[in-house]
């Protein structure tokens, strides 16, 4: 376990975490010009965590955190646990192979995505009962009001918001990865994660399956939330 | 018995096909002044690495031969061995600034703080590497807040005050002005004579023979030409292959064609040839 | 913009000059304790017996003031209003607003939960205006944290600045080739890329450079570290660490207590 930790660490890692973490925050900040409907300010902890490994990213995005707090705001402190695995699982699904073409990148998007929304509902929950000081929570507060339990209306909040905003910066973070020169990547740990390869046909109709069920969960998460306020 | 020992060194980067060091055979004596001259490409930087440890240690890659430097064997010990005898400092000074100090002294003393050196002798070393560079007044001053040629000297610094045996440079001066450069080459100069063995990168070739001991012209990864300063600097060899020579040298070869440089031999540095112009 | 990212505030205080380690027990213990205990209460007691009379013993108090109120007042307004209307608890209605009831109850709770965000957002200003970072990172150091820690935490406090100072500058050049902030949904997105782009290219280019230059400077020595900084820790401060730890522990044990 110590090593396979310490085997996300090498000297570029521990170089990059610093810039990864600035680039969460400043990227953040270039969308917030932008106004569009997505944050990305967690993509440099999605890049640690394809390139370094699983332990690596959730360093950075444990850290991102902390240093949010420090630098501008210390009520983002509690929430480390939400960026702790969206690193964590953007380096899992990388070891597993899911960096290496556009449809495998959507899933793993969606996969942060949907653990980024169970791992903030209990913080939100304890902390904050549900509703916190963030635009989302008017979602949440009309599905308590319409009887829903906390617990229930702050998770589908979550999966509802997060996977427009994770499954971006999953291809971003893959866009960029790509335009990078190889040898600019070759001294990360994990450098091997993101060796793309050219898919095979059944390949891209197993994807293409995921994808499909992956939708259609989403369309029953969504029914169920439309019956609990119809009901 | 050679301080740097060079044999049969070849390197090759990762994801390359052609070598960026070939057949290199290098002997250094201890306290001698080296520098290195070469078109771009010429695998000028490779060699500091090279000679740093970094490559392979840190770049990977293929080397063949064996670099040897103070009775080490390069591909026998670990980077962080390796570092406590060579020193290196390159040419961008911003990333060489660590970012983990805020005041220039913490930032020079970062080095000893990672190798474990006492505090006592961490701060006498610090004020005396500090001294020897002319930096003391910036020593509160934050890294991030100075001009290029400063953060150049506090790069050097940084690297002196670990006392390296072996000293690597590329390009420390480049953005330093010629006041500047005069006395951060009279610095190392200085440590030559002291025992420290230098190797130095450096395009302003005028600079090199007033201080160096010998110089080795590279071209595609290849060692074309070495000898004493003024013979290698104004070889013929060098033109060939698109060396930058010094302005003296060129101005003094233009005469020459014309008659009016009566010597044979060219000058490199103004002195030289405001000497030989007037006879 | 800020040269360096820190709140701290150099002044000479009893809160100065405590060990780095010990305010950061007390602020946790402040939090914990607001959190933890289940008196009602305690968290506006915490708030006005603790933390306002510590930001005086710390000689930052204006600062204190100023950040508090620019940085958490908002939010902890915007929280309490929230949960005053939305949280659907409690039987006595005070006021119907359309379908919302607005019970004393959910009154009484969003004011418990606004208070003790303002306390845990309030401690950690008043801790980050006493210590200074790299203090603080140094005595964690000594006391066995990795040395590779203190150099992420302290180099990103000081590259942020930089990155943000980039990517103003990459705004601004995209901006004068005619990017349009008010513009339609599907050309601001396609906006990111170049916005993006080289900010995220540059400084991926640089990382192999900055990871040479510290390595030659013994980064991954296999030696015991020393540090430069000297940080005093008189035993009766460890005294004082272990009474917070074990206040920490009775609110809990009285928090989990069925009552």
């Amino acid at each position: 376990m110590l090593e396979k930790i310490k085997s996300n660490f090498n000297t570029q890692t521990w170089v990059l975490i610093p810039i990864a973490i600035g680039l969460n925050i400043a990227v953040g900040q270039i969308v917030l010009v932008l106004k569009l409907p997505v944050f990305l300010d967690s993509i440099g902890t999605v890049m640690v965590g394809v390139l370094c490994g699983p332990w690596a990213g959730a360093l950075t995005g444990a850290l991102s955190n902390v240093i949010w707090g420090i630098a501008f705001d210390p009520g983002a402190f509690p929430w480390w646990p939400v960026a702790f695995f969206i690193g964590y699982m953007a380096g899992r699904m990388a070891n597993w192979g899911f960096f290496k073409s556009w449809w495998r990148v959507v899933v793993t998007g969606f996969v942060i995505a949907l653990t980024a929304a169970i791992v903030s509902t209990p913080i939100s929950v304890y902390l904050f009962g549900g509703i916190t000081a963030s635009g989302s929570s008017f979602i949440t507060a009309y599905l308590m009001q319409t009887g829903q339990g906390v617990l229930q209306a702050v998770l589908s909040t979550g999966f509802l918001t997060e996977p427009v905003d994770k499954i971006t910066t999953a291809m971003l973070a893959f866009a960029i990865i790509l335009g990078l020169p190889k040898r600019t990547i070759s001294g990360y740990p994990n450098a091997k994660n993101v060796e793309t390869q050219t898919e095979s046909k059944t390949e891209l109709y197993i994807a293409l399956g995921v994808v499909v069920l992956l939708i259609l969960f989403a369309v029953f998460l969504l029914q169920g939330m439309i019956a609990s306020l119809s009901g | 018995m050679a301080f740097v020992n060079l044999k049969n060194v070849t390197y090759k980067y990762p994801l390359t096909d052609k070598p960026a060091l070939q057949n290199i055979n290098l002997q250094i004596k201890e306290g001698e002044f080296v520098a290195i001259v070469g078109p771009n490409g010429a695998g000028k930087s490779t060699l500091c690495y090279t000679l740093a440890g970094f490559a392979p240690h840190f770049f990977k890659g293929e080397l063949s031969g064996t670099v040897e430097v103070a009775g080490k064997i390069s591909n026998q010990s670990t980077l962080d061995e390796w570092v406590l005898n060579v020193g290196l400092a390159f040419q961008n000074p911003f990333n060489q600034i660590s970012g983990a100090k805020y005041t220039v002294f913490e930032e020079i003393a970062f080095g000893l703080e990672n190798i474990g050196i006492p505090r006592d002798e961490m701060k006498k070393r610090v004020e005396d590497a500090m001294t020897l560079t002319g930096i003391t007044d910036l020593a509160d001053r934050s890294p991030y807040s100075l001009s290029g040629g400063q953060q150049q000297r506090v790069a050097l610094t940084s690297i002196l005050v670990m006392r390296p045996k072996l000293l690597v440079l590329d390009e420390p001066t480049s953005q330093m002005d010629p006041i500047g450069t005069r006395e951060v080459f009279g610095t190392i100069r200085k440590m030559a004579e002291e025992g420290m063995t230098v190797v130095l990168v450096e395009h302003k070739v005028e600079w090199i023979a007033e201080f160096a001991d010998r110089v080795i012209a590279m071209h595609n990864g290849q060692v074309l030409l070495e000898g004493n300063p003024s013979e290698v600097l104004t070889s013929n060899v060098l033109i060939k292959n698109g060396f930058g020579l010094s302005r003296y040298t060129s101005a003094a070869r233009e005469a020459k064609k014309l008659g009016i440089w009566k010597k044979e031999k060219l000058p490199v540095t103004l002195d030289e040839a405001v000497e030989g112009f007037k006879k | 913009m800020r040269e360096r990212l820190s709140f701290y505030i150099k002044r000479d205080s009893v809160l100065h000059r405590l060990n780095p380690l010990t305010k950061l027990t007390l602020t946790m213990a402040l939090i914990l304790i607001a959190f933890l205990s289940p008196w009602y209460w305690t968290p506006h007691f915490i708030l006005l017996a603790a933390v306002l009379p510590l930001s005086f013993a710390g000689r930052v108090f204006p600062e204190f003031i100023k950040t508090a109120l620019r940085l958490i007042l908002p939010a902890a307004t915007f929280l309490f209003l929230m949960q005053a209307i939305f949280q659907p608890v409690g039987e006595t209605v005070i006021f119907k607003f359309y379908f919302l009831d607005v019970t004393r109850e959910s009154l009484m709770f969003a004011f418990r939960n606004a208070t003790r965000i303002f306390v845990m957002v309030s401690s950690f200003t008043l801790f980050l205006l006493t210590t200074h970072p790299s203090e603080l990172m140094s005595d964690l150091s000594r006391r066995g944290l990795p040395g590779q820690f203190a150099y992420v935490i302290i180099s990103t406090l000081q590259i942020l600045p930089q990155i943000q100072a980039k990517a103003q500058t990459i705004i601004a050049a995209q901006r004068s080739r005619g990017l349009d902030t008010e513009s339609t949904f599907f050309k601001r997105a396609g906006a990111i890329v170049p916005l993006v782009g080289p900010l995220v290219f540059g400084s991926f280019i640089e990382v192999e450079e900055r990871a040479i230059a510290i390595e030659a400077r013994g980064f991954t020595s296999k030696n015991l570290k020393t540090s430069l900084q000297e940080i005093a820790d008189p035993s009766f401060e460890r005294t004082v660490r272990w009474v917070l730890i074990l206040l920490i522990i009775i609110s809990a044990l009285l928090n989990l207590w069925p009552s």
